[in-house]
């Protein structure tokens, strides 16, 4: 698929380019004052534009899949999480390795407190991701998140360590 | 005198009929209302494959979208009508029925589109111009489990063709909209016709007499049951509106026999006498079918067909009549032959193998009762095109290699590993033949098939064991309490010394294997086994390290799934859902993974399982192949050439294939001659997506002096580029390397 090469592509360069960088940049941390007043997913998906300052990769989309993607955006702003869980699936099917999909998937199962599902689709969008920038940030935030609620602490404190090394600063522009 | 008699007998006469008869028919219409109110047709549950999405772009060939879409019952014709579709080049025009899915109703829409190069062009909507996801509506597979005598398949009142509908009213019951039950007119013109013509050519009968005939009463002709006819009727149109009533009659009047199986409703019967949904036929289809609603037998498009045709034409002329037809169509229908297709073998003889599956997997969510006649609308994840190219692959592999015809049976399954949706299911070699399941119910030795695993066990303990790790293979004998010691040999008769860890699995060398098992034990690899989802049995035996141990074709697949799934482990799945037969969700089985915790060890077996492809016991894949297509693999072949395995994966399919001779004999089968052939065969012609696996964190590359566990650089002769768990690479330096030159270390697999 044209967009997964690209994605690739992308990846590597954007690899090299991190294998370059000597130091990185200290990563902002987490307010968890906030934490408590948020659900899990507005905890997972506000903070990452604070921490958007770093480099972003967006893999490229098969539009064939924007219109389940609105739709269950949709269902999920009414509060029908079923239907945008089903309708992510569908999405899905179509695009197994899209990361963007399967850490909305993630997000959606948190918001069910499927703490299980929602650790193993973040896992998965991690591993066919881009690995930084928000997307990274999500993923982790989403796995620290499910640990915790399982209290399994130690995991979670390593989750959100790996979280800090999704931010890359973009390469200085000449 | 005689006068006071006859009053008297008169006046007892009507006392008994209105003492008995008041009561009979309060009875009679009380009893109408009820048992039309609870009636509860007795539907079988109906099962769907998964829908075929169109968008621009997918990745499908010709051939499979017209097998899709004939599964789907659509079939070439005009595409103005629904259901069917035209083909030129390779552009098709679809008219695609509407269907009910999970997430909502798709309405039927004519779409427009093109396959150029195996992919999905130009989707258009005949409407609007604008398509982006389309599905197709899913074929239906057949039926679960039926319980009673009759096929039904309900349609909903607004679902039926209009011409239908008006044109039973004009056949069977001119005043429907108007009467109450009864129409003494139309009796009276019914009567008169009959009289004119000396014998019954027009019945009496209202619609709603003809449907409290056909649901309460026995099919005797006498008065009494007249009588209780028309009282009941009256009783159901005092309750009842025509809309409800005339739905009712649709869907249960008798349209003759399938076997022992009656068929009423139209909806039924137009997929038994055409192979098409009902919202499919043409004017002449749908005359044939409402001319035999006077007698099925009598009319029979097959067993009468003169009498069937010129019935269907006296409907025609009804239809012209009464101005549902205009006169072209009527002149074009008339001209046209009966044209049946009797589809006389429901689709469960097709499908068999897969709904076996699908049973089992109902039937640890429903009790039986549930399952049959209430209707339920199973949504499964079978693929009609991969399904299809399965079961030629293994019809037409074993004829290619065994010894005598008949003598070899065989397996296959398909699946996505990344959701473990089983696409495609083969448990005979004649797909149609019902009985032994041997996808599901053979239990057959593995072989080396389960090989990998001791081989992930050990790469899972990065700080014994990589790609590289010196292996011995050399004969050994292993003491077994209670027996002979045991004494491993390789395929080939003989040992090869020290082999790198990667090519003893590549080469599936047995003595090496269990050199290495005894040092990953028994005990673990049990264990995996079961952590993975499969029961190895009780008798822990170190012949189980070269794969003596009965394993079905699907519990092979549930091994391999996490392996192809790139380190995330799923139930493998045959349904995606359960409606009722109005369409609300009665249960889903969502898509849910559970990440291996050794996603690392999995992707240098991974990388192992590649090199058996590329050099091992499966190289001929690479010229059995069109196109390189990222396959990974593992043959298998059990003593005395018993079995034959091939178990293979690309990024979108895992596919399991078993053959072997029913009664267990030897066969003079082997894995990489018998059964890769036919796995090559089913994949070359799968759809395809390229890319590459991603690689975990934490893996480095190191250049190797392979075979040797020695660092190398890249000029060294012979040297490759292997992938470590990170701080597992070997720590000694190849001769070959310059101490002028120290090695850089730490590679990333882009600088290789």
């Amino acid at each position: 698929m044209i967009a997964f090469r690209s994605l690739i592509l992308a990846l590597a360069v954007l690899t090299l380019l991190a294998a370059c960088a000597t130091t990185q940049a200290p990563a902002p941390v987490e307010d968890r004052s906030q934490a408590g007043h948020r659900s899990p997913v507005e905890e997972v998906r506000a903070s990452a534009p604070e921490e958007a300052g770093g480099l972003q990769v967006f893999p490229l989309r098969n539009p064939a899949v924007d219109e389940l993607i609105r739709g269950a955006e949709q269902a999920e702003s009414v509060g029908d999480l079923d239907r945008a869980a089903v309708l992510l699936e569908r999405a899905i099917r179509i695009e197994p390795r899209d990361p963007e999909l399967l850490q909305n998937m993630a997000e959606i199962r948190l918001a069910q407190s499927d703490w299980e599902q929602a650790e193993a689709q973040a896992s998965r969008s991690f591993d066919v991701g881009p690995r930084v920038g928000e997307l990274c940030q999500r993923n982790w935030r989403t796995i620290a998140l499910a640990r915790e609620r399982t209290g399994r602490h130690e995991d979670a404190h390593r989750a959100r360590e790996r979280l800090q090394a999704c931010r890359v600063e973009p390469p200085p522009r000449f | 005198m005689l006068r006071r008699l006859i009053i008297f007998i008169f006046c007892f006469l009507l006392g008994l009929v209105l003492g008995l008869g008041g009561p009979w028919v309060w009875w009679l219409d009380r009893e109408a209302g009820q048992r039309f109110a609870e009636r509860q047709w007795t539907q079988n549950s109906r099962v769907f494959a998964r829908p075929l999405e169109l968008y621009n772009g997918r990745v499908i060939s010709l051939d499979d979208l017209l097998v899709e879409l004939d599964a789907a019952g659509i079939r070439p014709g005009h595409p103005g009508q629904v259901g069917r579709f035209s083909q030129r080049g390779q552009a098709l025009d679809i008219h695609l029925p509407g269907f009910v899915f999970a997430d909502g109703p798709q309405p039927a829409i004519r779409i427009g589109l093109g396959v150029v190069d195996g992919r999905v062009q130009g989707l258009a909507r005949a409407d609007s111009g604008n398509a982006g996801l389309v599905r197709v509506p899913p074929a239906e597979l057949g039926a679960l489990l039926p319980i009673d005598d009759s096929e039904r398949t309900l349609v909903a009142l607004a679902d039926f063709p209009p011409l239908l509908v008006a044109g039973v009213q004009a056949v069977e019951d001119r005043s429907f909209k108007h009467h109450r039950g009864l129409d003494p007119r139309g009796l009276m013109r019914a009567a008169w016709t009959n009289f004119r013509h000396g014998q019954v050519v027009q019945g009496g009968s209202t619609i709603t007499q003809q449907l409290v005939k056909n649901l309460f009463l026995s099919p005797d002709r006498s008065l009494v049951r007249k009588f209780n006819e028309a009282v009941m009727a009256l009783s159901l149109e005092r309750r009842y509106d025509k809309a409800l009533i005339l739905e009712a009659y649709l869907n249960e009047v008798y349209l003759g026999q399938d076997g022992p199986n009656a068929i009423h409703g139209f909806g039924r019967a137009s997929e038994y006498y055409f192979g098409l949904p009902i919202q499919a036929l043409a004017p002449e289809q749908i005359a044939l079918l409402i001319g035999m609603v006077r007698g099925a037998s009598w009319y029979h498009p097959v067993r009468n067909p003169e009498r069937a045709l010129s019935r269907r034409d006296r409907v025609l002329d009804m239809f012209l009549e009464t101005g549902l037809i205009d006169a072209a169509t009527h002149a074009d229908s008339r001209g046209r032959s009966l044209d049946v297709n009797i589809q006389r073998q429901r689709r469960d003889q097709r499908y068999g193998a897969f709904l076996d599956l699908v049973a089992r997997q109902l039937r640890q969510d429903y009790r039986e009762r549930d399952l049959s006649g209430t209707g339920l609308r199973v949504h499964t994840t079978l693929s009609p095109s991969a399904q299809r190219r399965a079961e030629r692959a293994l019809t037409e592999g074993l004829v290619k290699v065994e010894r005598q015809p008949g003598e070899l049976q065989g397996a296959i399954i398909l699946l996505e590993p990344a959701s473990g949706e089983i696409r495609a299911l083969v448990g005979d070699r004649q797909p149609d033949r019902r009985g032994f399941n041997r996808a599901l119910d053979a239990r057959r030795q593995v072989g080396s098939v389960i090989k990998p695993f001791v081989y992930l066990l050990a790469l899972a303990q990065p700080d014994r064991f990589h790609l590289v790790s010196t292996l011995r293979d050399a004969p050994l004998s292993i003491p077994v309490a209670g027996s002979e010691p045991w004494q491993p040999r390789n395929y080939d008769g003989a040992s090869h010394g020290d082999v790198a860890l990667m090519e003893a699995l590549a080469r599936s060398l047995n003595q090496a294997t269990v050199a290495l098992g005894l040092e990953v034990g028994l005990t673990p690899l049990f264990r995996l086994l079961r952590q993975l989802g499969v029961e190895p049995g009780k008798d822990p035996h170190p012949s189980a390290f070269l794969g003596a141990i009965d394993l079905s074709p699907l519990q092979v697949a549930q091994l391999y799934q996490p392996l192809a799934a790139e380190g995330y482990n799923t139930a493998l799945r045959a349904i995606n859902q359960v409606t009722d037969a109005g369409g609300s969700e009665l249960a889903r089985y969502p898509m849910r993974i559970r990440p291996i915790r050794d996603r690392e060890a999995l992707a240098l077996l991974d990388f192992a399982l590649r090199e058996a492809v590329t050099s091992g016991t499966a190289a001929s894949l690479s010229w059995r192949l069109p196109a390189d297509i990222g396959a990974r693999g593992k043959t298998g072949t059990t003593n005395d050439r018993r079995d034959a395995w091939f178990v293979g994966y690309t990024r979108d399919w895992l596919g399991v294939v078993w053959t072997g001779r029913d009664d267990n004999a030897p066969a003079a089968i082997s894995g990489s001659a018998t059964a890769l052939p036919i796995w090559a065969e089913l994949f070359s012609g799968l759809p395809v997506s390229s890319g590459a696996r991603p690689w975990p964190e934490g893996i480095d590359w190191y250049w190797i002096d392979w075979p040797s566990p020695l660092l190398a650089s890249e000029d060294c002769a012979g040297a490759r580029a292997l992938p470590f768990i990170a701080d597992s690479q070997p720590g000694l330096y190849s001769a070959c390397m310059n101490a002028a030159d120290p090695p850089s270390g730490n590679r990333r697999w882009w600088q290789r």
